[in-house]
């Protein structure tokens, strides 16, 4: 008895993450585009193209690509009030510090975890794993 | 800078920045103001932000959201017992690494 009320309870939280999640996912990227418009001209179009850069990583976690982007708008907001030229925000080489910050969400976990698959495919053609597992 | 310290610096600058909070507290503009006073002039303020990121998600800082003058709060982070324990190993690692590239300096000559 204890357990079915359990479950129906947790089916009940799947259900309404199923269909509230979405939706605040949505609404936590509609927010972020916001803040996005409301910066200087110069470093909205470097988001934007940062932005666009990003979707070639494959999709993450919805709520963790939204705190992806809140956290992107968080940077260029500061950086737009401290004065932050453009280039220092990136470095010589953008792609570097965009491979760095995506490593630290979902969408960049994806690679990882495609290329530890890799590893594990050498792994076992070297013969150095017997057991296949991945 | 050349492209040997950057090359060099990725795989030490998490090590610096936990190095530069063991002093005091700090939020990203600062740390990576006195990078580039320093003379790591290439050091690219988003490289730093993630870093930051990276290392507050590992628990190795605490961060404390100030309000400032102009534009949105900073985030202030500062060393917390976790982030003390890894800097020490990354001393002695450091310190295994020196030592052994001196030895190989030395045999050089």
């Amino acid at each position: 008895m204890d357990t079915e009320s359990n479950e129906s309870k947790s089916r009940y939280l799947k259900y309404l993450e199923l269909v509230t999640g979405p939706i605040e996912d949505k609404r936590r990227w509609r927010q972020y585009k916001a803040r996005i418009r409301q910066l200087p001209e110069n470093y909205r179009t470097a988001v934007e193209a940062l932005e666009r850069y990003l979707m070639h990583f494959g999709p993450g976690d919805g709520a963790d690509a939204a705190s992806m982007f809140e956290d992107l708008a968080d940077l260029f907001e500061r950086s737009a009030a401290d004065g932050t030229p453009i280039r220092d925000i990136f470095g010589a080489d953008p792609v570097e510090f965009v491979e760095a910050f995506v490593q630290n969400y979902s969408v960049g976990r994806y690679i990882r975890r495609e290329r530890e698959r890799f590893t594990s495919a050498i792994e076992r053609a070297a013969g150095e794993k017997e057991d296949g597992t991945v | 800078m050349g492209k040997q310290v950057t090359e060099m610096l990725k795989g030490t600058l998490e090590g610096i920045v936990l190095a530069i909070l063991s002093g005091r507290s700090a939020y990203g503009y600062e740390i990576t103001a006195w990078l580039r006073d320093q003379g790591f002039s290439d050091i690219a303020e988003g490289t730093i932000y993630a870093l930051l990121i990276r290392i507050e998600q590992r628990g190795l800082v605490d961060v404390e959201k100030v309000p400032s003058e102009k534009g949105p709060p900073r985030k202030v982070y500062s060393l917390n017992a976790q982030g003390r324990e890894y800097l020490e190993e990354f001393w002695r690692t450091w310190s295994f690494l020196t030592e052994r590239l001196e030895q190989l300096r030395e045999g050089g000559k």
